[in-house]
Formats: structure tokens, sequence, C-alpha cells
């Protein structure tokens, strides 16, 4: 479905109209095309009803006053996005929809930082692949006699007693800990949404 | 001193004031959805109208973009639907209703608040 543009009889009116419109497609161009095509069809609706329901003074003022009213579309579409594009992310599973939506969730919680470190995890394995593709020697899961030592990159690979346990294993290991973890924190995402929607 | 008495007892005034104020945005944030549920009840309505109807039983004025995002929650939690009507000025309207799943919610929400009212006016009185 479309909506039509409003008409106004002042071009200063139209002017604010359309800095508004557009700033309400900035404030949503995360979400899905749907999405965005829904929360503008209803915020015009919203400015179109309310002019028509206040006739008395100057069109300026009026369409002022009901933006006003409605608040800067970045301050009132934030919930609305960040809501939205949880939806998308645990409905999609990709990873850029995750990523966004935890971004935009950070303010609702400790929990999303959890989440978000997770996420960094997640991230710092994709990191290791490459840097083991370009430096094998110094990448990899070190262990110190039996205890562990570190997973990462490491420059003292030649001190006494320290060995490297995966070796040609170190990226398909790798790989699947990136699908454990992804699918982990998506179905963890999911989870929590629910509590959210039964609190 | 009487001075510095008078702006203590200015300034204690002022202090209850803004708590009341305080006090009564929470309880409208609080309310809010409640409103909105038993405003559907009967009929439904497109975002504008909405907020009149809650500006005409309640006096609430609400902060109008705040309704939006309320909105899209009710719906993820399934209480309320939306749908777009066309309309002959080319601009359509997005009216909610209440789902049956919301219908069943406030009328368990209608008998709590009915439970705490009654138990609020044996305290205040």
């Amino acid at each position: 479905m479309k909506t039509a543009n409003i008409n106004f009889s002042e071009p200063a009116s139209k002017r604010v109209y359309d800095d508004y419109m557009t700033r309400i497609k900035k404030a949503t161009n995360s979400l899905s095309k749907q999405n965005q095509d829904d929360v503008y069809m209803e915020f015009n609706s919203h400015i179109f009803e309310a002019l028509n329901h206040n006739k008395e003074g100057k069109e300026i003022d009026i369409l002022l006053d009901i933006l006003e009213k409605l608040g800067t579309p970045e301050e009132v579409l934030k919930p609305l996005v960040a809501d939205k594009k949880l939806e998308q992310a645990t409905q999609t599973f990709n990873p850029v929809h995750v990523f966004r939506a935890l971004i935009l969730n950070f303010t609702n919680g400790i929990s999303y930082i959890i989440f978000f470190i997770l996420y960094l995890f997640l991230f710092g394995f994709v990191f290791l692949i490459f840097a083991k593709i370009i430096n094998p020697s110094e990448v990899g899961l070190f262990y110190k006699g039996t205890d562990f030592l570190l997973l990462g990159i490491s420059g003292n690979i030649n001190l006494i007693g320290t060995r490297e346990l995966l070796g040609n294993w170190f990226i398909p290991v790798m790989l699947l800990s990136i699908v454990v973890f992804y699918v982990l924190i998506t179905l963890l995402l999911k989870f929590k949404k629910s509590i959210n929607q039964k609190k | 001193m009487y001075f510095v008495i008078l702006c203590i007892l200015l300034y204690i005034c002022q202090m209850n004031e803004t708590f009341v104020i305080n006090w009564k945005s929470q309880v409208k944030k609080g309310t809010l959805t409640f409103i909105v549920l038993n405003i559907l009840k009967n009929n439904e309505y497109y975002g504008y109208e909405l907020i009149e109807q809650i500006r005409k039983h309640t006096e609430i004025e609400v902060a109008e973009g705040t309704l939006y995002p309320l909105m899209n929650r009710l719906k993820t939690e399934n209480l309320v639907e939306s749908k777009w009507v066309e309309q002959e000025t080319g601009i359509p309207r997005k009216y909610y209703s209440l789902t049956e799943v919301g219908v069943k919610t406030l009328l368990q929400m209608n008998t709590y608040w009915t439970d705490l009212e009654n138990a609020i006016k044996k305290i205040v009185q």
C-alpha cells in the first residue's frame, strides 16, 4: 500500500514537513523496507489527521505544533526501531541484523551488554582465522605444560614448555566455534525476547 | 532569620510539588497501556483518533510520538492487531483493535484493577 504526500498551501509548511519525513526515513533506514514504509505511513497519517482536526490559525503554526507534540523522529522512533530490529534479528539469523539490534538495545539493560561481549568473542574467532592464515606459526591454542596459556596470537611461542595444540585443526575448530557461538547467541536472544514479552 | 525559615519552607513545598508531579507522571505512564486497551475494547481506532479518545476520557496529554512504539509492543505481544484502510484522501489509516488474547488479558487486568481500587479506597478513607 502506498501513501500520498500531504499538500500544503504555504511553501514553508511543505519544507518543514519534507524535512520531518526525511528524518523519519533516516531514523528507520536500518529496518526492512516493509517496516520502513509502515512507520512512514503511520506518521504521515498522524500528521494528516491532526492537520484536518486543527484548522484554526496559520498552517505553519499548526504543523509545527503537531510535529512538536509528536517529538523528534530520532528520539521517538528509537524504542520502535530497537524493538523491530530485534524482531527482525531473531527471525532472520542475519549477523548484521543481530549486531545492529544489540547496539540499539544496549540501553535496555545489562543483559544486552553480555550479549554484546559474546558477539565480540565471535568476531574474535573470525579475526583469528585470518591471523592464522597470515601468521601461522604465532597463532593457535597454546599450552604451557598441561595448563591453558592462551588462544590467540603470541610472540613468545619459543618459551620452554609452550606448545600449540590444534595445528592444522585450528581453522576448522574456529569455524565450528563461530557457528556454535552464533546459534547460541541467537537462541539466547530469542529466549530473552520471549521473557520480555511475558513480563 | 525569618527570611531563612521562609526560604526553607518554600523549598520543602517546592520539593513536595515536584514529588507529586513525578508521581503523577509515573502513574500515567504505568496506566497508559491499560487505558489504551480499555479504549479499544468496544471500537477500533486509528492512531490520532486513539490519542483524542485518551484525552477525552482521561484528560491525559499523551506524548503523541510515544503511542506508536507502545502500539508496536502491544502488537508483538499479540494483544492488539492492526490493518491499513485506504481512504479517499489517498492517505490510508492504520486501525487498531483488540485480538482475542487482548480481550482475555484485558478482562484479567480489569478484575485486578477493581480489586486494587477497592483496596486503595479502604486505605485512603
